[in-house]
């Protein structure tokens, strides 16, 4: 991953669909000319307007194919397009992983999947409880298809679903139109082996890191590892789980064979692992630097202003990110002995 | 009578909600023309004046609050906690909580200031009130603006409390040391869910376990009492003053919602070292 030269594009353009009535334009051709000036007005402002106009997504691995969210705040300018998202197309079915931050977007992602196969939709993934990932659901609702999760994914999402879809319409306004949380059916305790048809995935249910319910999907034919938001690239590391426990984590990630990789956010040219080294090296400042102002007596208030600021330059979203990072940090360490 | 007080505070606020559904939420709103004050006022002040606070009591918060579970708060005294003035009781408001009244603090001279800092969870983007009551029965207010939302609804527990940690306690003093009849200031630290009546897993059989009275006495004398509810964070913190003498023993009492009583004790001596790094 980490380069997109190799992959392959794929353009996915919304198509509005013409609404007339053939009996009037044949009797009236100015109405003929009228609606062919109306399509072509309202098709150009579209064009300019729609946020998902331009939806992409390549293929890293044979058959694993990924969208690239974009690193800036939720807004109508993305319609929630944040997470990376993406599919594992199997000889049978296919499996969806994050179907991305609103009904829109699992939409777009629907759109370009459609665009590569006719193969039936079996699985959806949620790789964890946050609304840049699970939101666009709603979109396959269609294809029928499982919805998995970790086995503490429906009790986050039954405590969070009301207050996420009440700062999505903040947020998007209209956009968020049928953005929905969709209950996972398929729940992952330890892990589980799905098989696509001549090709497994295995999904990974780990402990406490980047939150309480995260998963991971490893597609054992090419040996690729998605991480969901275990692995930040670019966009500023999350910590609503436990710091200490995302760096466990992360240092066993690393101990896996992987060929390649697809982060929650953003994308890196570093090679395995050493793509885990800058979110593991900012997690490790924040847990020696909170851990020193516990130390100097220095209040979470303190802290907050002062821990982790050498990394500011380093990251996309910080200014959002960071000192809730610290807070949830301080909040954790300060019970140590 | 205060629990009662509190529950009508609630439904109060929650019927007010649609009073305002149209507002824009982007805008900062001037905190006399928040439309979910008025009942919350009436309820518990009724028409008793309220005088503006900048001289009497502050609250500092940051505006855009980095995470809505954890919003760090600080309600500082501005007058002196003299035998003749001082400050009995802070009431700190969060408007739009589903129970707004977040904590009720109540100190005395011996406080040595009234100060309370403590962490709270906003369910929308809110005011925060902070209101003093002086021995002679005065209101002053000091109001600041808040964005921040869902940290009603966050999981409390993330990390899955084990049973046995619960109502287990700390004392972390700002300084090493205290010196007799200077004031000193302490966290308490309890170890504790604090469930929100949000968070729960959709059992409305199950009553959420939250504390609900704090209570800090020096030397057998009070510092710091508080009635509190479920607008403060999991792992609730509450740092304030209390007046130290050669040597005497800080203790806290806890209770939450499930009638739980935890007790923590630490005995402080002039000059010897405390916790708190």
């Amino acid at each position: 991953m980490g380069n997109g030269g190799t992959g392959l594009g794929y353009r996915v353009l919304f198509v509005t669909p013409l609404v007339c009535d053939p009996y009037s334009m044949q009797r009236h051709p100015a109405a003929i000319a009228l609606a062919i000036v109306l399509v072509v007005c309202f098709s150009s402002v579209r064009a300019e307007t729609d946020p998902l106009d331009g939806f992409t997504v390549e293929e890293v691995a044979p058959g694993n194919h990924v969208h690239r969210g974009s690193l800036d705040d939720r807004s109508p300018a993305n319609a929630g397009d944040q997470a990376n998202s993406g599919f594992i197309i199997g000889e049978r079915c296919v499996a969806v992983i994050d179907p991305g931050g609103s009904l829109r977007v699992g939409q777009a992602l629907r759109a370009a999947l459609r665009g590569i196969t006719d193969k039936p939709v079996c699985y959806v993934i949620i790789t964890h409880t946050h609304p840049d990932h699970f939101f666009g659901a709603a979109a396959f609702r269609p294809d029928n298809a499982t919805v998995v999760g970790h086995e503490n994914l429906p009790r986050a999402l039954g405590q969070r679903a009301r207050p996420y879809l009440k700062s999505l319409e903040r947020d998007l306004g209209d956009l968020a139109a049928g953005s929905d949380v969709v209950p996972p059916t398929l729940l992952v305790k330890d892990e589980i082996t799905l098989d696509l048809g001549g090709r497994t995935i295995v999904l990974h249910a780990w402990p406490p890191a980047h939150t309480d319910n995260d998963l991971t999907v490893f597609d054992t034919a090419t040996a690729t590892l998605w991480l969901g938001d275990l692995l930040f690239a670019e966009h500023t590391p999350v910590v609503d789980g436990t710091i200490t426990g995302f760096i466990r984590v992360i240092d066993q990630l690393a101990g896996i064979e992987v060929r390649q990789f697809v982060p929650g956010h953003g994308r890196t040219a570093l090679p395995w692992p050493d793509a885990l080294k800058p979110q593991q090296e900012y997690l490790q400042l924040i847990v020696r630097e909170t851990r020193a102002a516990i130390k100097a007596r220095r209040t979470i208030e303190e802290a907050v202003d002062t821990v982790g600021l050498s990394e500011a330059s380093k990251w996309a979203a910080f200014d959002r990110f960071h000192r809730r990072n610290v807070t949830a940090a301080y909040a954790e360490l300060e019970w140590e002995e | 009578m205060r629990s009662f007080v509190r529950l009508v505070v609630a439904a109060v606020a929650v019927m007010a909600l649609p009073l305002v559904a149209g507002a824009n939420e982007k805008a900062e709103p001037d905190p006399a023309q928040s439309q979910y004050w008025p009942p919350i006022r009436q309820m518990m002040f009724g028409d008793k004046e309220i005088r503006d606070g900048k001289d009497v009591i502050r609250v500092y918060l940051n505006t855009r609050a980095d995470d809505a579970s954890t919003v760090p708060v600080s309600v500082k005294a501005q007058i002196d906690q003299s035998s003749g003035r001082y400050i009995k009781n802070v009431y700190l408001i969060v408007e739009r909580n589903p129970s707004p009244a977040a904590g009720i603090f109540r100190f005395t001279p011996d406080s040595g200031r009234a100060q309370i800092e403590t962490r709270l969870r906003f369910e929308d983007f809110s005011f925060v009130r902070a209101i003093a009551e002086t021995n002679d029965g005065e209101l002053y207010m000091s109001s600041k603006w808040v964005k921040a939302a869902g940290g009603c609804s966050a999981p409390a527990d993330k990390n899955r409390m084990p049973a046995n940690l619960v109502g287990t306690m700390k004392f972390r003093f700002a300084d090493e040391t205290v010196e007799a009849s200077k004031p000193a200031l302490v966290q308490l630290m309890i170890r504790h869910p604090n469930e929100s009546a949000l968070a729960m897993d959709f059992d409305s059989s199950k009553v959420p376990q939250f504390v609900r009275h704090v209570s800090v006495t020096y030397a057998g004398r009070p510092v710091m009492d508080a009635d509190v509810d479920f607008s403060i964070s999991d792992n609730p913190s509450f740092r304030f003053y209390f007046i130290p003498e050669k040597e005497g023993a800080l203790e806290a009492t806890v209770e939450d919602t499930h009638d739980k009583r935890y007790v923590h004790k630490a005995v402080i001596v002039e000059g010897v070292p405390l916790p708190g790094g």
